[in-house]
């Protein structure tokens, strides 16, 4: 099966990506191969075959200078900027390409080696604007780093004809990157980008030599959610980020690591700021997560915590507007509201992007007040074993293992919208490691082939059953390492519980008949950052019982996905919102508590596969908005029930005591107890009928699915480009 | 004549009759607190008048004499930018003779942008003060329900 | 000439003041002149230069000298003596605002943003300026101007951080940010140094013909 575009099908192979091929026989892992040693620079290394010179000169820290070479693409060999000195050789060879051969010496930093790269890099400033003062990428350039390490200490450059340099008219790929192609120096990671890990082809290159251009060949946008890694990669400032463009400079801003919460990854993440402002959102190598990757929402929805703030407390006044108050007026109204409240009428509902500490806050305090009533917006079936055990609501498997799996199976999930970056590293086990998959709901595209088994939920019940007589079960069950992934969005309908059920059988059905018994095959793929967190502190998922016992106070934590309207709440309900974007629920809202984005707060998340991790402070908060647990924590002294923690350790502490998973940072924790998840569920298989839908099915509904992103003038743009790319011919 | 030191008589009465007779000359000490003979060689947009006698030596060859409406409100940013670098010994060229200037002139352009001279406003109501020339970063929700969605231009 | 020669307080006499700073002055400019050999210590085995106040000379005569200049006043009379000389010499001092000193083309005065013939401001928005000042004196923001060019929105130097170094000139690209020829924009109040880029564009567009001749006065060097 030949998936791999054929640029990477003609070049060498690297041996990481030829193991695979090798692997796909299914007798296990083969033996790895004998090393043997060559010099780079007069120092040993020992390799395995097939290892080019410049992964060998990586082992011994010697840097090899390039352009188009992309540790997670494929090789090209086009900027030539690689070239090395190879003893008995005739003419230097291409590092990234060549593979080492026993006994080589290879050459790094002779005159030759360096006459080449001044040669190479004076071929690639023959046509480069020399635009450095207005170009973005300035000082994060690698054209000119090399050029300053490598290049030339002088100029041959001159334009006695007043001929001027190449110029190539710029692309319109959508509002997320501004191209400037006559920067572009071909190295065509863009291109091999698109093809291999966003699996959009529209890339690519047209004409040759001098006339060569890198673009779309008609002019459209580039329909994928991950096409801001172009940017990343983009070694000269061809490619740059359009909402960031000219804002700032690298070396002006401040880089505080945190984590997204606009996905249920929680992908690393860096953000960049300066004075107090947001200014980009870059991704952070976390190999278990997002590799180097980061999904277009979490990237360029930062504009959007600058749009829409609560920055002041409101009340509503006597008409019924809300107005600005202080911080104490609007803590001693809630806090009367609150009291005035008996116990089991309070609610408390938590949004998709509530962080631990606040929830803990919250469900504290409204535990003591002697309620139960702390929901979580999504749903998810409490019958059977509910949230009893971890592993019924998480992604089991973890995000890294999913390269692993030989077969994977679907359901009402579509990964390419949900979890972006998961869906890349399906594609990435697709491409390299010819994994297959099924999916069931309605036909959506995923960037990659699959066995489409249906849109019925009974084709779950007769795979679980094992009556299905479609070869996905066959596949399913000769695998060795096979995935089941089921989508939050199942569990909303009513026949969730048995949509669950079904999936926890059929994965367990699966995962007992394997030979791995570490592999896990149950996956629940949430849909917010918040809710994996939520579950664990016991927060009851779902709103709807509370809601029809009549609450008379409701506590918003961030809840504006719409799952609390005024009509559902009796006439005289109180509703106190607290959160950091006006939408839904500040809109409904009687009081508003202003709260702190992601970006503003050191908080924890667990993220799909249950890993906990913190965001850090980078912005403070605007205008008199706090961090959010802070606010809980007033607020409980001032309704008479105060919570014992004055500081975020103390806090944490209290976390740590609900479960230590939610403060072991960085780590997840294998989970088990699957067979009682299933036993207790056994009785929920009942016949299912529906269809298996799911929310998100095009580009165009990825963009706006939360209240940063909704607040995002650049997800808005999104939107409408993608909605006008559709009405476009091409 | 050096003996008696009559020439510094002959000086005096050439002052006085370059300034314009003797109570013109007792203004002019009045104000500029000296007296001195040169040659005129031209004035700003102000009026002011700029002469010059290397009699004196480096640094006193050049003056101005501000235009009588300042009276004792004369200030040393009353001298124009056309004339500062002459006053200042930077050139030696006046401003109808100074290249860069010429061909800044010569743009048509040019005069649609620069701006009359002005002195140093410090004190004065048309002081500058400072403000801020961006806009604010956060945007803060005005309290309607639904947010505006569409891009901003 | 003589008048004032004569009547000059002679070194000696400042030798015999109070500050060892003017013996030590006095002692290594003049030595020649006062007749008299350096004075090294320790006196047996020479190592340094003796710089300290001497003790005075205990001979009669030095004694009757100095008593009778404190009796007959003659300090006083040469002091005036000075004064009276002065005041028929040629003033060494200019007369400003009137007169004023020389200046180079090079002077690092107040900043001032410049445009280009058509009236587009140079500034792009490098922000070279800004990370070369050694004092942290600019601010820029920038973003996409609705024509898509790179353009500042935020220039600000306070020039009370500012220290006149010229590093700004030298790293504008475009000759954007200079340091113009006028040095007398003292203000009244702290608040007026603190330049925004409207005040620095206007600075360019009053200064320009001066900024311009300065430019081209010093192209052959740069």
């Amino acid at each position: 099966m030949l998936r791999q575009p054929l640029t990477r099908a003609l070049t060498l192979s690297s041996p990481v990506r030829a193991a695979p091929l090798a692997a796909r026989t299914y007798a296990g892992p083969p033996p790895p191969p004998e090393k043997f040693e060559v010099f780079i620079d007069d120092k040993p290394v020992m390799v395995v075959p097939g290892t080019t010179i410049l992964q060998a000169a990586a082992q011994v820290g010697v840097e090899i200078p390039r352009f188009c070479y992309h540790e997670r693409l494929a090789v090209a060999g086009n900027c030539r900027m690689c070239l090395v000195e190879v003893e008995k050789s005739p003419k230097p060879a291409a590092a990234c390409a060549m593979p080492i051969m026993k006994g080589m010496r290879v050459k790094t930093n002779s005159d030759l080696t360096r006459k080449a790269r001044e040669g190479v890099m004076e071929f690639l400033l023959v046509n480069h604007p020399l635009d450095c003062p207005i170009c973005d990428q300035g000082g994060e350039c690698d054209l000119q780093d090399q050029s300053m390490a490598f290049g030339s200490d002088r100029s041959r450059f001159t334009d006695i004809h007043f001929s001027g340099k190449r110029a190539v008219e710029d692309k319109d790929v959508g509002p997320l990157i501004k191209t400037i192609m006559t920067r572009c120096i071909h190295c065509t990671r863009c291109i091999r980008f698109a093809s291999e890990v966003a699996g959009v082809d529209d890339f690519g290159t047209t004409g040759r030599g001098t006339d060569m251009q890198v673009g779309t060949y008609v002019e459209k946008m580039f329909l994928s959610e991950l096409s801001g890694n172009i940017i990343d990669l983009c070694p000269v400032g061809a490619l740059t980020s359009k909402p960031y463009s000219f804002a700032a400079r690298p070396w002006e801003t401040r880089r505080i690591d945190s984590v997204d919460v606009l996905d249920p990854l929680g992908s690393n993440i860096v953000v960049a700021t300066r004075t107090n402002e947001v200014l980009r959102i870059l991704p952070r190598t976390n190999e278990e997560i997002n590799e180097e990757w980061l999904s277009d929402k979490s990237r360029f929805a930062c504009d959007g915590l600058k749009r829409q703030r609560l920055v002041t407390p409101m009340m509503k006044d006597s008409a019924g507007n809300l107005a600005p108050v202080d911080w104490e007026d609007a803590m001693v109204a809630a806090a009367r509201a609150i009291k005035d409240c008996p116990p089991n009428k309070l609610l408390a509902v938590a949004g998709d992007l509530a962080d631990a500490e606040s929830l803990v806050a919250l469900k504290d305090l409204v535990n003591r007040l002697g309620s139960e009533n702390t929901c979580t917006e999504q749903y998810f079936p409490l019958d059977g074993a509910g949230i009893d055990f971890r592993s019924s609501y998480l992604f089991n498997t973890k995000i890294a293992n999913i390269e692993e799996a030989d077969y994977i199976l679907l359901i009402g999930a579509n990964t390419r919208f949900e979890a972006p970056l998961l869906n890349a590293r399906i594609r990435k086990a697709f491409v390299h490691k010819e994994t297959d998959i099924a999916f069931i709901g309605p036909k959506v595209d995923l960037t990659y082939d699959y066995t489409h088994v249906g849109d019925s939920a009974s084709v779950v019940k007769d795979l679980a059953t094992g009556s299905s007589t479609h070869e996905v079960l066959k596949r399913l069950e000769s695998a060795r390492h096979p995935v089941v992934i089921l989508g939050a969005d199942q569990l909303k309908t009513p026949e969730g519980a048995a949509i669950l059920a079904y999936t926890q059988e059929l994965a367990l059905r699966l995962q007992d008949k394997l030979e791995d018994k570490n592999w896990k095959v149950l996956n629940v793929l949430q849909r917010t950052a918040s809710q994996a967190a939520a579950l664990d502190i016991g927060y009851q998922p779902g709103v709807g019982k509370a809601l029809q016992d009549g609450p008379q106070v409701v506590y918003l934590l961030g809840a504006d996905s719409g799952v609390v309207s005024r009509d559902q709440l009796p006439k005289d309900a109180v509703v106190i919102y607290q959160g950091h974007h006006g939408d839904v629920g500040a809109g409904m809202a009687d009081i508003v508590l202003p709260g702190a984005a992601y970006t503003e707060k050191r908080a924890t998340y667990v993220n799909a596969e249950g890993r906990a991790q913190q965001t850090l402070v980078a912005v403070s908060p605007p205008g008199r908005a706090r961090e959010d647990w802070k606010i809980i924590r007033a607020l409980s002294e001032v309704v008479g029930e105060r919570l014992p923690y004055d500081s975020l350790d103390e806090v944490r502490d209290r976390l740590a005591e609900v479960s230590p998973a939610l403060v072991a940072y960085g780590d997840v924790q294998d989970n088990n107890y699957f067979a009682q998840a299933r036993a207790l569920s056994q009785s929920l298989q009942k016949p299912v009928s529906g269809k298996v839908d799911v929310q998100l099915k095009q580009l165009e509904d990825y963009f706006m699915t939360d209240t940063i992103s909704r607040a995002s003038p650049t997800m808005a743009k999104c939107v409408q480009a993608v909605l006008k790319q559709k009405q476009s011919q091409y | 004549m050096s003996f008696l030191a009559l020439d510094k008589w002959a000086r005096l009465f050439r002052i006085i009759k370059q300034n314009g007779g003797i109570f013109k000359t007792t203004y002019k000490l009045w104000r500029f607190d000296t007296l001195k003979e040169g040659t005129f060689v031209g004035s700003d947009m102000f009026g002011n008048k700029y002469y010059e006698n290397n009699f004196y030596f480096f640094g006193r060859n050049r003056w101005v004499e501000y235009h009588p409406r300042f009276a004792w409100e004369y200030d040393a940013t009353h001298v124009t930018a056309d004339w500062y670098g002459w006053l200042h010994n930077k050139t030696d060229n006046r401003p109808c003779e100074d290249c860069a200037k010429y061909y800044m002139n010569c743009n048509e352009y040019v005069n649609n942008w620069l701006m009359p001279f002005s002195e140093n406003l410090t004190g004065t109501e048309k002081a500058y003060y400072p403000w801020s020339t961006v806009n604010h970063h956060i945007c803060v929700w005005d309290g309607c329900a639904m947010c505006n969605r569409q891009p901003k231009k | 000439m003589s008048l004032a020669k004569i009547f000059s307080v002679s070194s000696r006499v400042r030798a015999s003041g109070a500050s060892s700073l003017v013996v030590r002055h006095a002692q290594y400019s003049t030595p020649a002149q006062e007749g008299k050999t350096e004075k090294v210590y320790p006196p047996t085995a020479p190592g340094f230069k003796y710089v300290n106040a001497e003790d005075p000379n205990m001979t009669m005569k030095a004694l009757t000298d100095r008593a009778a200049q404190t009796l007959f006043w003659t300090e006083l009379a040469r002091g005036f003596a000075v004064t009276l000389a002065h005041i028929f010499k040629e003033p060494a001092t200019i007369n400003y605002p009137f007169e004023k000193g020389p200046l180079s083309p090079r002077f690092r005065g107040e900043h001032a943003l410049r445009r280009y013939p058509s009236g587009e401001e140079r500034c792009i928005a490098c922000k070279l300026c800004e990370a070369i000042c050694p004092a942290q004196a600019i601010t820029i923001e920038a973003e996409e101007r609705k024509d898509g060019s790179r353009r500042t929105t935020r220039y600000d130097i306070d020039m009370t951080k500012c220290i006149y170094c010229g590093f700004c000139q030298e790293a504008c690209p475009v000759d954007a940010i200079v340091e113009g020829p006028n040095f007398e924009f003292s203000t009244e109040t702290h608040e007026e140094l603190l330049y925004n880029k409207e005040k620095l564009l206007s600075n360019g567009d009053k200064w320009e013909s001066e900024i311009a001749s300065n430019i081209r006065a010093d192209h052959l060097y740069r």
